[in-house]
């Protein structure tokens, strides 16, 4: 593995709330190494968007620091791009699909390069035939996707995901872990993926971080050891996944 | 999904409806089963109608309305849009303004009339008084609306995407917030036909407002209806118009489902 993309000091924020301060994320110690897949797993309410916020430049840490490429973090940073749960939320309604995807370069390139990278883009996830469409008119794992083509689109090196695929079903779910997986191997982009579902985090994970406790903070990181490519039944099957799910069960304290 | 100009597509079992009705109100009259001195059928109201355009007074009562319409509507719509989009944006002209405009909200517009006619006399100026002020607030309130209900998700996108706080207002918040202007605009538009026929009804003596009244005092009710049916038509013509006329400029608002 290469240099590292993101690292974090001790970092932690605290909100001031009605109730006072609140600390929401602390000491935060961890390092993302460029084409590495990062999951990571926490409860509800241990702060993993807030984490996932902080690294993208939305949230500002209050202690400690949080370097890119080795320079301080000041507002969203360049090359890294948050990919949000809320889909829906999350694209532009007034626009097509193709429009969606333009919507982080149609400022910054011509024309044709534009829609030479949205179609890249759109081709990646598997949505060319439907650059026409509007969100509306397609699924909930179709509009997912449509924002993590917009997401390509501005060829990142970090994806920050924010359990992307926490509204979709089980079938939904497992085509597009595949494709990321084989979006980072086509790509090499740096993955951060927050979820609450171990095994989505060990099938997933270069590494997996459990994120725990209030205020939460990173209790374990744990190598994941597993074969490339992964496969849905098989790897799923394997007793070194089954002992890692395990572990990280116990680690979240469901043991 | 629907022609290019929107509502052009025409409901057929509503127009059977209405024909049936019109149908229905000739038969009560001639056979006498209703009866006054002054309730024409439907057939003598078109008669009294295709006199009227005949002679060409019609036309000119209609584009006076028309152009009060025109005028009162463009004056609402850039202040409220204006006021809208400053409420929408600051939450401090909303603490501070917003109980000035929930206290002058409710004032039916009529009530100005009175004050208009001693201010202007018997004059556009009074009926523009009595249009604006209450075809402003639909505008203003969905246009703050529009911006204020904006999901916080798209100023995140607008961050993530390293955006100025310009664009994210000129690429993400207006483009959000329009179906809802333009939602504001039409109920707008259906408001100042209203209160343009009322103003000219007690205030300026002009207009399709005035023509009722003048066909009433002179005791021609079928030109007094065709007057009324007139109004009617307009309304739905407004409303049809402002819809194609969105449609055409931005497809992606119309084909929208409703929220």
């Amino acid at each position: 593995m290469a240099d590292s993309v993101f690292e974090c000091r001790s970092a932690g924020i605290t909100l001031p709330l009605r109730s006072g301060v609140r600390p929401i994320i602390a000491d935060i110690s961890l390092e993302l190494k460029s084409a590495e897949f990062l999951t990571i797993v926490g409860p509800s309410g241990t702060g993993k968007t807030t984490l996932l916020r902080m690294l993208g430049g939305l949230a500002p840490p209050t202690s400690g620091a949080v370097l890119v490429r080795g320079e301080v973090l000041a507002g969203p940073p360049e090359g890294v791009v948050i990919v949000f749960q809320d889909y829906a939320n999350a694209l532009l309604q007034w626009r097509s699909v193709a429009a969606n995807v333009a919507f982080g370069i149609e400022r910054t390139m011509s024309r044709a390069q534009c829609n030479e990278r949205v179609r890249d883009a759109l081709n990646l996830v598997g949505l060319l035939d439907r650059a026409d469409d509007f969100p509306w008119q397609l699924s909930g794992g179709m509009q997912q996707r449509v924002q993590i083509a917009r997401a390509l689109a501005l060829r990142p090196a970090v994806m920050l995901m924010d359990e992307p695929f926490a509204a979709l079903d089980a079938m939904t779910k497992a085509g597009l872990q595949d494709e990321l997986l084989r979006l980072r191997d086509q790509t090499k982009v740096s993955f951060v993926f927050i979820t609450h579902d171990i095994e989505e985090a060990v099938y997933l994970g270069d590494r997996v971080a459990v994120l725990n406790g209030s205020p939460g903070r990173i209790e374990h990181i744990v190598d994941i050891d597993l074969p490339f490519p992964r496969d849905q039944i098989t790897t799923r099957q394997l007793p070194a996944f089954l002992a890692y799910r395990y572990d990280l069960h116990k680690a979240i304290g469901h043991a | 999904m629907r022609s290019r100009f929107g509502a052009a597509s025409i409901n057929w079992p509503g127009m059977a409806v209405l024909a049936i009705v019109l149908a229905a109100w000739e038969a009560l009259v001639r056979s006498g089963a209703v009866s006054f001195e002054f309730f024409p059928a439907p057939l003598a109201i078109l008669q009294g109608g295709i006199q009227l355009a005949r002679d060409g007074v019609l036309f000119a009562d209609l584009a006076h309305t028309l152009i009060s319409i025109a005028l009162g509507w463009t004056i609402a719509m850039a202040i409220g849009v204006s006021l809208g989009l400053l409420l929408g944006f600051s939450p401090l002209v909303r603490r501070y303004g917003l109980a000035t405009i929930e206290v002058l909200r409710p004032i039916p517009g009529i009530a100005f009339a009175p004050v208009g006619l001693l201010l202007f006399g018997f004059s556009l100026q009074t009926e523009l008084a009595v249009t604006v002020l209450p075809t402003l607030w639909p505008v203003m309130i969905n246009t703050m609306g529009g911006i204020a209900n904006a999901h916080p998700r798209l100023n995140d996108v607008g961050r993530t995407f390293r955006l100025s706080r310009g664009d994210i207002v000129l690429r993400i918040l207006l483009p959000a917030a329009l179906p809802s202007i333009i939602v504001g605009a039409r109920i707008s538009l259906g408001l100042a036909l209203v209160m343009a026929i009322v103003a000219e009804i007690v205030g300026n003596p002009a207009g399709l407002g005035y023509a009722i009244v003048r066909e009433q005092q002179a005791m021609n009710p079928e030109n007094m209806f065709a007057y009324i049916a007139v109004v009617g038509v307009l309304g739905v013509l407004l409303n049809a118009g402002v819809l194609g006329l969105t449609t055409s400029l931005w497809p992606a608002t119309a084909q929208r489902p409703a929220a």
